[in-house]
């Protein structure tokens, strides 16, 4: 297709060739593909010599795609251990681009932070950092902040104002950051971007895209720009964010792993996928024409679950710009790129509940036309990391059932001599052992060479604690990861059967911080896992003893599903580990500049401009408080009141903004006039006309006053 | 603004129902400039005076209305009227009397304009000046770019699942006997593999 920044990009040499591309992906896969081979005969094998039963055929094609996944993951890992090995200079770095290019930026890029009924305070702390740590670089002049609204919560929409405005206030910010908030959040996060794009869009060369939880470091934001203006060809430059900010065990947990074991897969993922690699939705940087040519999502064929609005847009983003010829990079090398986690576990799936939909949505594109190789597996990847869970569980089910059956029927085990006993000289348990070590190694062998890694290299053990926090932390988190495995198997089972049964998720927002997990909500939200275990565990111990043992893990994760769950979300027990230096990562042992900037940020907090308070809250102190109905009424746009809105505020006044429906309430938060003649009105009738709510509020500012009258000057 | 110095002669004597009215209006307007935030007492005070004051000499001319009604009155009016004044914009509607208390907030009054509030002009010129200049904007001048939506192109395994699916969505009972099908299938593949 032709358009105008075509030329620019395709009289660019590649930054990586074509050839060297295709050599890489054939030796990555190619060697997937041959272990994947290799073990699945070795099992085929190891089954002629028990005799086949029926149900092996399909425990053995479970079997393939089940280990082909494990191979694939451990390949990344070993992949990128080799990478590492090879050192920094041979592995392919895109952001070497920008080495050595310092002076203004050329263009002007947007910093975009979509929000969704979240804290505001936190969301402009992060946005101040990030706007302070650009500023120490002296290029701020070439970026525009953006807010992005798609706030339902009327008390959280007028909070997301005032936080705006008095983070403005205290940034001199006015005119470099903007806030809007749509009236109707259309297609989610993928249209609120949209809308941004389609207003705005035509003023940038680059967004970089955030999550409300997002922070990064301003000197890499640059760099990622200069990346984005040295290299016409680039469509998006996507980090790896590093996990921080966990307090309870979960997070710990979560956020050690990623940091311990992430670079390695993120080298063996940067190995193969080079220019075709894929948008994770957030900390990554989006050259803006040719996302708002060749982005806006179609709709998938039917309806929510499987069709309909796309609901996991990222991956599809990134498959069309690949698919027009733009390249799409990790910058693996980016530092200072941060992201937060679910604080639990029931937290953690609840969101796994809306990305399995919107992965399973994908399977879909698997039979478009025109994707390149690497787009296909992103998505493959993506659906496999939900789908694989039934498999496993059907695996082990049937697996279950072939103990059961053989331990009724009276079966030699060992009738036959196969080709692993001809050619190997092994028996049939050693056979067993030799295929479980090799899964056991695959499994494990990405975590041993993260640990080795880490100890072996003194600047990476240093950060981490030194040796022995490392090795305690891997162990334990590989012990918590196994029991929670199962838990996590079993429910995203049940999700994907719900989704099958055609039950679409709503779009909630993520849970930022917890007290954790109650016990009541924990057996409430496991009891499936845990009946399953129970049920499960009766039938392991009638089959035999021997059985039972191998089942154990598995057995295990699903009855204590409940109390690792409640045992994990607790933030004290997360802080005593954080004490003694357990699951501590580098970022929290020596917290980057942003992280301080971020925690130090206070400049969207003044008492002068509160809606946060106790006694008058968002919508009241929108009315009530002259400062906030001034930053409210100004945002809106000029309309007439009518005799019906007047009706509507009336009702307001009297009843409170209890006494309406969320859609008048909605009405009358964008009626400027209404919102006026309301303020006039609390202020000026006496208590007796209006609601409580009214009065109260009028009345908290004159305790105040009171109460620094009793306790006198300070 | 009233003069502060002048005496509320005009109310009295006052009845001990009109005090607390009276003290129900002093104390409203004290909130409002509480709410305005404005922290210096003496300051405050003398402000509440001056309201009062006007409001006292309008109750004269309006006994039916409420002391508390006419003091807030006065007091709104007033601020309306002085950041109108400062803006040097004429108040033509309401919504100004949102960009005055906006301005107001911006330019600082609280913090070391206080003493300026509701003073006669001339005021100083740094003072008018972050009044001014003082308004939001959700975003900066529009540069609109357009997203238009490709259709997925399927190839033919796509294609037919697609119109599969839609005619399951516009017939349930297309739908119903897909699953009734599916089941069985299940059914059937478990007999033959498991028995």
């Amino acid at each position: 297709m032709e358009n105008p920044d075509s030329s620019p990009r395709d009289s660019t040499k590649p930054f990586f060739g074509r050839f060297r591309t295709i050599f890489r992906r054939t030796i990555f896969f190619g060697a997937v593909v041959i272990v994947n081979l290799l073990a699945s005969l070795w099992l085929a094998d190891l089954f002629w010599r028990m005799g086949f039963q029926k149900a092996h055929y399909p425990l053995l094609g479970i079997f393939i795609v089940l280990n082909g996944l494990l191979v694939l993951g451990s390949f990344h890992a070993i992949f990128g251990a080799i990478d590492m090995l090879l050192g920094r200079r041979q592995s392919v770095r895109i952001s070497k681009l920008a080495e050595g290019k310092t002076g203004p930026l050329t263009y002007r890029h947007a910093v975009v932070i979509p929000v969704y009924n979240e804290d505001s305070v936190r969301v402009c702390a992060r946005i101040e950092a990030i706007y302070r740590s650009i500023e120490v670089t002296g290029n701020l002049d070439s970026f525009d902040f953006f807010i992005l609204s798609d706030t339902r919560d009327l008390d959280l929409w007028v909070m997301e104002e005032t936080s705006w405005t008095n983070l403005c206030r205290s940034l001199d910010g006015f005119g470099r950051i903007y806030y809007r908030r749509r009236k109707t959040n259309e297609n989610r996060k993928a249209g609120n971007i949209g809308d941004f794009v389609r207003t705005w869009g035509g003023g940038y060369e680059s967004m970089l895209v955030l999550d409300a939880d997002s922070l990064m470091d301003g000197a890499d934001i640059v760099k990622m720009t200069r990346v984005m203006e040295a290299y016409p060809r680039l469509g998006i430059l996507q980090t790896a964010p590093k996990l921080i900010r966990g307090n309870s065990v979960f997070t710990r947990l979560q956020q050690f792993a990623m940091r311990l074991y992430g670079p390695l897969f993120i080298r063996g993922l940067n190995y193969w996928q080079l220019s075709g690699g894929s948008y994770w939705g957030h900390n990554a940087l989006i050259r803006v024409k040719p996302f708002s040519e060749f982005c806006e999502l179609p709709a998938l064929p039917g309806r929510e679950p499987f069709g309909g609005r796309i609901l996991s847009h990222d991956f599809v983003e990134a498959a069309l710009m690949v698919t027009q010829g733009w390249e799409v990079w990790l910058a693996w090398d980016i530092e200072g790129s941060y992201e937060e986690a679910p604080p639990t576990l029931v937290d953690h799936l609840i969101r796994d509940r809306r990305w399995c939909q919107g992965n399973l949505q994908h399977l879909w594109l698997i039979f478009a036309r025109k994707l390149p190789f690497s787009v296909r597996m992103h998505l493959f990847m993506g659906i496999m990391a939900y789908l694989g869970s039934p498999l496993w569980f059907l695996f082990l089910a049937l697996g279950t059932w072939i103990a059961f059956d053989r331990s009724g029927s009276g079966l030699s085990q060992l009738p036959f001599e196969n080709y692993a006993a001809r050619w190997f000289h092994v028996d049939g348990i050693q056979q067993s052992i030799i295929l479980t070590l090799v899964i056991f190694a695959l499994l494990f062998l990405p975590k041993i060479l993260a640990v080795i890694g880490a100890i072996l290299t003194p600047s990476i053990r240093r950060s981490f604690g030194g040796t022995i926090p490392i090795v305690v932390g891997a162990t334990l988190e590989t012990v918590v990861s196994m029991l929670l495995a199962p838990c996590i198997m079993a429910a995203h089972t049940m999700m994907v059967i719900s989704i099958i049964s055609g039950r679409a998720v709503g779009w909630g927002n993520q849970n930022r911080e917890t007290d954790g997990t109650s016990w009541g909500d924990a057996i409430r939200f496991h009891a499936v896992q845990t009946v399953l275990g129970i049920v499960w565990t009766a039938i392991a111990l009638k089959i035999s003893l021997t059985f039972t043992a191998w089942m154990i893990p598995i057995l295990l994760g699903l009855l204590l599903s409940a109390p690792v769950s409640v045992w994990t979300s607790r933030s004290r027990y997360g802080r005593a580990l954080a004490r003694k230096g357990i699951l501590s990562t580098p970022e929290e042992l020596k917290p980057p500049s942003v992280i301080l900037l971020a925690d130090g940020a206070t400049a969207a907090v003044d008492p002068a401009l509160d809606a946060a308070l106790d006694a008058r809250r968002g919508i009241v102190a929108a009315v009530v408080d002259p400062y906030v109905n001034g930053v409210h009424v100004s945002l809106l746009e000029h309309s007439e009141i009518t005799s019906t809105d007047e009706s509507l505020a009336e009702r307001c006044l009297s009843e409170g903004p209890s006494g309406l429906t969320k859609s008048e309430l909605t009405d009358l938060l964008y009626l400027a006039p209404a919102m006026l003649m309301m303020h006039r009105a609390v202020w000026l009738r006496p208590a007796e006309g209006i609601h409580d709510v009214w009065t109260q509020a009028v009345e908290s500012y004159r305790r105040r006053l009171d109460q620094s009258a009793i306790s006198g000057p300070t | 603004m009233g003069p502060p110095r002048h005496s509320l002669d005009t109310l009295r004597p006052l009845s001990e129902s009109e005090l607390n009215e009276w003290e129900e209006a002093y104390a409203a307007v004290e909130a409002y400039l509480q709410a305005l935030r404005l922290r210096n007492r003496l300051l405050v005070a003398e402000l509440v005076r001056g309201i009062l004051w006007r409001a006292s000499a309008r109750r004269v001319d309006e006994p039916e209305k409420p002391a508390r009604f006419l003091a807030m009155e006065e007091a709104l009016t007033e601020v309306a009227e002085w950041t109108q004044d400062v803006l040097d914009v004429p108040l033509e509607n309401r919504r100004l009397a949102a960009r005055g208390r906006l301005a107001l907030l911006l330019a600082g009054m609280s913090g070391k304009w206080q003493g300026v509030f509701l003073t006669p002009a001339p005021w100083p010129p740094e003072f008018v000046e972050a009044m001014k200049k003082s308004y939001l904007a959700a975003g900066p001048r529009f540069a609109n770019l357009t997203m238009i939506p490709k259709p997925l192109e399927l190839n033919a395994i796509g294609s037919g699942a697609a119109q599969w699916w839609e005619t399951m969505d516009r017939r349930p009972i297309m739908r119903l006997m897909f699953i009734g099908l599916l089941i069985a299938l299940i059914a059937l593949l478990l007999w033959f593999f498991l028995f």
